[in-house]
């Protein structure tokens, strides 16, 4: 069993930029974003993080089976949301109702559709910008970009150490899976209700929790006679921004004071409808 | 810091077995996150491998538990592609029924000293209760992603807390009876 980061944006320019630089633009982003409700907005933002995540270079082919579980994950909570939200659509005093859901009456108006189509594109904007982390970052960066942006030490190493388990105990759990194949456990059995399909994860679950808990005793061995903890630890890897990078964070810095400033004054937080829309829905 | 033995003094010690339960506890809940990827939202999935993060807290405390599903679940984002910050909210979420399953000691402190069984019993009881308080964090999506409280409660809440609680209260006694001897024969 396989399970590993796939560092699928090698050597693309985002992927030799700083590590940092890409954990700082998602929580910049996702902080621009979350304060817009403004559609024509949200979809500017959108097409910035498209032009972000094109730098990445990250082979369609690869990831089609990745977007087509955001998708199917944002287009139902849009989809539910559009549907429970009914008429409270963020505090729009007037809707223009196109018809109502049969059996729930819940209305389905120019301002819901407004409301839908800017959350999906905000859902998306952030989907966007957060693939590049899972692609163009080294899997043995992790530890020291979180160090190195005042993570403890500590939990930084763990970090690390989290990324250097993967490998290994993926390995395990395939081995135990064998082991209990070879017993009879079918793996692959179509179990019907939930509890059926947790007394079908037990002989894989307990095994391989219990030897990887059992079996640390050497790493933990082998960190202490290194004196693990002691003093500060060093990293072999060294981090610096370069001129690019830091021109990257100032751009997404200044798109989050100018939406936090927009939304202090009002221009981007209310819900914006075309005009269109509401024609059709005989506005 | 000793296994299912942890009293209120050293809850919070971060030691090199703290940080080496932690990874293995991470690593494993992403690795069993992303080896049997759940459908979101439709019907309530059972997720077998959410035991882990109320048992890590349980059995190791809440550092390793808060570890084990923050960094757990991130992780399990970002080997699906997802990233791993994308839905921080429900990191944490995952990493708050970690912690609380950890701080037992404080609010279970009969069950957790007593004999196996009442071990077994108080981990059930510490995961349900992790988990129903530790998943609250998620409403937090009704200002991160503009959802309504009701959507948040009918595709969200109800369908990851129906779901982990009946595999935490199922797995976690049944870890706990699986990890004791093992301890025992360790010397811990």
């Amino acid at each position: 069993m396989n399970i590993a980061p796939r560092y699928l944006g090698r050597g693309s320019w985002l992927a030799r930029r700083d590590p940092r630089v890409l954990v700082l633009v998602i929580a910049l982003f996702i902080f621009t974003v979350l304060q817009v409700w403004d559609g024509r907005v949200v979809f500017a933002l959108l097409l910035v993080a498209i032009a972000y995540y094109q730098t990445a270079r990250i082979p369609w082919r690869h990831i089609r089976r990745n977007w087509t579980i955001v998708f199917v994950f944002i287009g139902f909570l849009v989809l539910v949301n559009m549907i429970v939200t009914g008429g409270d659509v963020r505090s729009v005093s007037v809707e223009h109702v196109f018809f109502r859901v049969p059996l729930l009456g819940t209305p389905v108006s120019a301002e819901s559709i407004s409301l839908a189509a800017t959350q999906l594109m905000r859902y998306l904007a952030m989907a966007t910008v957060g693939f590049p982390l899972a692609f163009a970052v080294a899997p043995a960066d992790f530890g020291v970009t979180f160090a190195r942006l005042g993570v403890p030490e500590k939990f930084a190493f763990g970090i690390d150490l989290t990324f250097r388990f993967l490998p290994s105990l993926g390995a395990d759990l395939q081995t135990t899976i064998d082991a209990q194949r070879i017993r009879g456990y079918d793996a692959t059995a179509r179990r019907s209700g939930p509890l059926s399909r947790l007394r079908n994860a037990v002989p894989v679950l307990v095994p391989t929790i219990v030897n990887a808990v059992a079996g640390a005793e050497d790493t933990i061995d082998a960190m202490d006679m290194r004196a693990f903890g002691t003093g500060k630890r060093s990293w072999l890897r060294q981090l610096a921004f370069d001129r690019t990078d830091r021109l990257i964070i100032g751009f997404f810095a200044i798109l989050f004071i100018l939406a936090t400033l927009a939304g202090l004054a009002g221009l981007t937080t209310r819900l914006w409808t075309p005009e269109l829309l509401i024609d059709l829905a005989g506005g | 810091m000793t296994t299912m033995s942890i009293s209120r003094s050293n809850l919070w010690e971060v030691s090199s077995r703290t940080i080496v339960y932690s990874a293995i506890g991470a690593a494993l809940y992403g690795i069993l996150l992303v080896a049997q990827l759940p459908i979101p939202g439709s019907t309530v999935s059972v997720r077998p491998a959410f035991a882990l993060v109320p048992f890590f807290g349980y059995a190791f405390g809440p550092v390793v538990g808060f570890f084990t599903g923050l960094v757990g679940n991130a992780i399990g984002d970002q080997i699906s592609g997802w990233g791993a910050l994308t839905s921080w909210n429900w990191s944490l979420a995952n990493g708050f029924v970690g912690l609380l399953a950890g701080l037992a000691p404080l609010y279970l402190v009969q069950w957790v000293a007593g004999n196996i069984r009442q071990r077994a019993i108080g981990g059930a009881i510490a995961g349900a209760v992790a988990v129903v308080i530790g998943f609250l964090f998620v409403f937090t999506d009704t200002v991160i992603s503009g959802m309504d409280v009701g959507t948040v409660i009918s595709s969200e809440y109800i369908t990851v807390v129906v779901g982990d609680l009946i595999g935490t209260i199922i797995l976690v006694p049944i870890l706990v009876y699986a990890w004791e001897p093992v301890k025992a024969q360790l010397g811990r």
